[in-house]
């Protein structure tokens, strides 16, 4: 049986060893070149104690690791894609033909014949079809966990929606559940294509749900309430606003995942507006971003009227608790849809 | 020895469609039993129920005394090719008989093989290069070298030119007499089958129309030609299966369980194909009043 799921896979394998070398190199050799510039660079800084752009040398070194990331941004951004697409091609190609393909062309009835139950065929194909999902998938998320090392350190983002879900050990989830998602539309649709244009739809919304609607509420965040007075805001980063609200740019912890920042509010909970307090913003008239505005004098501009502004975060020691749940639950989802394979298939009503 | 089949109320249904209805049926031992019935009767689907495919919705079935559970104690005693003979056609010849040897216990590597180049066949050829005659060859080599008592093969030869027919039932029957091996075949052709059942079954309307040991049925069938009668002045014992009246006279086939009396009529045995197709005109009666009996023990 292992035989008969290995050589029915080889030549999808074989297409997929392929690509995963090809992506391997390209890895390894952009790879090693940014991380050895990188290291130079910061080699350099370090001894200025500076990296942070204290002196004018330092700032060109600066200039310089800023330059570096923006040259391997295209490089990033579609290396990351590359990797999040991973277990979707896996469900596509690997999950969806797998039992659909044999529905399909009716050699099922010839695997449904031999001395071998169909369950466990079902089970052998799904154990190394599987094994070999996850296993591809953790070595494209560990390449690129790795070649984009320096830039997320420079970046300091590593929540944001693509990032998160295509480094350490989400990716492994994901490609179990577009496996099996596949497998699982194959057999029940009993045709491979619309099975694959099923599949592929699934996975993409989920890539936009997921990070937006499930992601920050597997754990709770942390909110906190900051009141608006000369001694907090000029501690904030920045400010902006607009015809109808205005906010600052609260601090967070470091690598924090800022999931909510409302704009200001009064003390009954009401979005505020710049014209009601245009005596507080200077040269500008009620819209518009200041140009580096002092936010110390706004703040004590606005102290008397008691505003206050909330931010709401996960704070950077939720990173691998939420990659473990993340993980989790498309690890049991595709389970679920394994056990859906296993009692339709014993239904025996092909 | 154990009814190769044995049905009981058998029924499946698939949400609305009813693809087999209350089908009852008995076939004793040892014979290579032909099913015939027009598209649509119910033959694919009382087959897969047979291998353990399909699961019935309603009623018993037996095959070889037990229920077709798909456990392995029972896929290794039979053998299944299904409807158009299907087979992986991106695996070569040699893959296929690999593919039988690690999926079977009681595979047969020497008969595989020498079948194979008795037919022929390249072994390094895909199975999807194979022309439709080859094909057929290639899923019935697998599923015989598996050894089995009882060798199921759905409208096998459905799809072939006369000569591959010809020489798919012939291979067919090499095997079956070399191994003694029960074998229900389907078919719509009468004519397909004539050569190589000993028993034949024709199914219409999910309803066993008529069952019995091929050289009885020939035997107790006639085709009587007389004046113009009733049926009723016809003599006792004679079971009229079709009436056919012109202006002067009438056409009767009967079946007589004993010898045919003698009468004013002129009397002959009837084809094979004539006889199933007369039992395919007739109406099917639903209900408790089926005519026919399987006759295989009334000899």
């Amino acid at each position: 049986m292992i035989w008969l799921t290995w050589r029915q896979f080889r030549a999808q394998a074989l297409t997929v060893l392929v690509l995963l070398a090809a992506a391997a190199i390209v890895f390894l050799v952009t790879g090693l070149r940014m991380h050895h510039s990188y290291a130079a660079d910061l080699a350099a800084c370090a001894p200025l104690h500076a990296c942070d752009g204290a002196t004018p040398a330092a700032r060109a070194l600066g200039a310089q690791i800023y330059q570096l990331q923006r040259s391997y941004e295209p490089m990033f951004m579609l290396l990351q894609l590359l990797v999040i697409a991973v277990p979707a091609l896996i469900g596509i190609f690997w999950g969806a033909p797998l039992i659909g393909r044999e529905l399909e062309t009716g050699t099922h009835q010839l695997a449904w014949n031999q001395t071998v139950t169909r369950t466990r065929w079902l089970a052998v194909k799904l154990a190394v079809v599987g094994v070999a999902a996850i296993a591809t998938t953790a070595i494209f998320s560990w390449l690129l966990t790795w070649w984009a090392g320096p830039l997320d350190q420079l970046k300091g983002d590593r929540w944001a929606a693509m990032t998160f879900a295509s480094r350490d050990i989400v990716p492994l989830g994901y490609a179990a559940f577009a496996f099996a998602l596949g497998t699982t539309l194959g057999l029940l649709l009993r045709r491979t294509l619309p099975a694959m244009a099923i599949t592929l739809a699934v996975f993409v919304a989920i890539q936009i749900l997921v990070p937006a609607l499930v992601r920050p509420h597997l754990l709770p965040s942390t909110t906190t309430t900051f009141p608006i007075n000369q001694a907090s805001t000029s501690q904030f980063h920045g400010f902006s606003g607009s015809q109808t609200e205005f906010h600052f740019d609260l601090p967070t912890p470091q690598g924090a995942w800022l999931t909510s920042q409302p704009p200001v509010q009064n003390s009954s909970g009401q979005v505020v507006r710049i014209e009601d307090y245009s005596g507080c913003f200077p040269g500008l008239d009620g819209g518009g971003q200041g140009d580096d505005p002092d936010l110390g004098q706004i703040g004590a501009c606005l102290a008397k009227d008691n505003l206050h502004q909330t931010v709401t975060y996960h704070p950077a020691s939720h990173y691998w608790p939420l990659q473990w749940m993340e993980t989790g639950i498309f690890l049991v989802l595709a389970g679920a849809l394994a056990g859906t394979c296993f009692w339709w298939i014993r239904r025996r009503q092909n | 020895m154990s009814a190769i089949l044995q049905a009981h109320a058998l029924g499946k249904r698939y949400g609305q469609r009813q693809a087999l209805a209350d089908c009852t049926l008995e076939i004793p031992p040892g014979h290579v039993v032909g099913l015939v019935g027009p598209n649509g009767a119910g033959k694919t689907t009382l087959l897969k129920i047979a291998c353990g495919m399909l699961a019935p919705t309603t009623g018993r079935i037996e095959v070889l005394g037990e229920q077709p559970n798909g456990a392995t104690a029972q896929l290794a005693r039979v053998g299944y090719v299904a409807q158009d003979t299907p087979t992986y056609a991106s695996l070569s010849v040699a893959d296929h008989l690999k593919f039988g040897a690690k999926m079977n216990p009681g595979w047969d590597a020497k008969l595989a093989q020498a079948r194979v180049e008795q037919l022929g066949l390249n072994p390094k050829q895909k199975a999807g290069k194979l022309s439709g005659g080859q094909r057929a060859q290639l899923a019935l080599t697998v599923a015989v070298a598996k050894r089995p008592e009882l060798l199921i093969l759905d409208e096998p030869v459905a799809s072939l030119d006369p000569l591959a027919r010809r020489d798919f039932l012939r291979y067919l029957m090499e095997s079956v007499a070399e191994h003694d091996t029960s074998v229900i075949l389907s078919s719509h052709l009468v004519s397909d089958l004539e050569r190589v059942c000993d028993y034949l079954v024709v199914l219409v309307s999910s309803r066993v129309q008529l069952a019995g040991e091929t050289d009885d049925l020939l035997a107790q069938h006639h085709r009587i030609v007389c004046t113009r009668r009733q049926e009723s002045d016809l003599p006792e014992g004679l079971q009229v299966i079709s009436a056919e009246h012109t202006d002067r006279q009438s056409t009767f086939v009967v079946r007589s369980e004993r010898a045919l009396p003698a009468g004013d009529w002129s009397a002959e045995h009837l084809e094979l194909e004539d006889l199933v197709l007369t039992y395919m005109e007739r109406p099917v009666v639903h209900g408790a009043a089926t005519a026919m009996q399987p006759t295989g023990e009334a000899r």
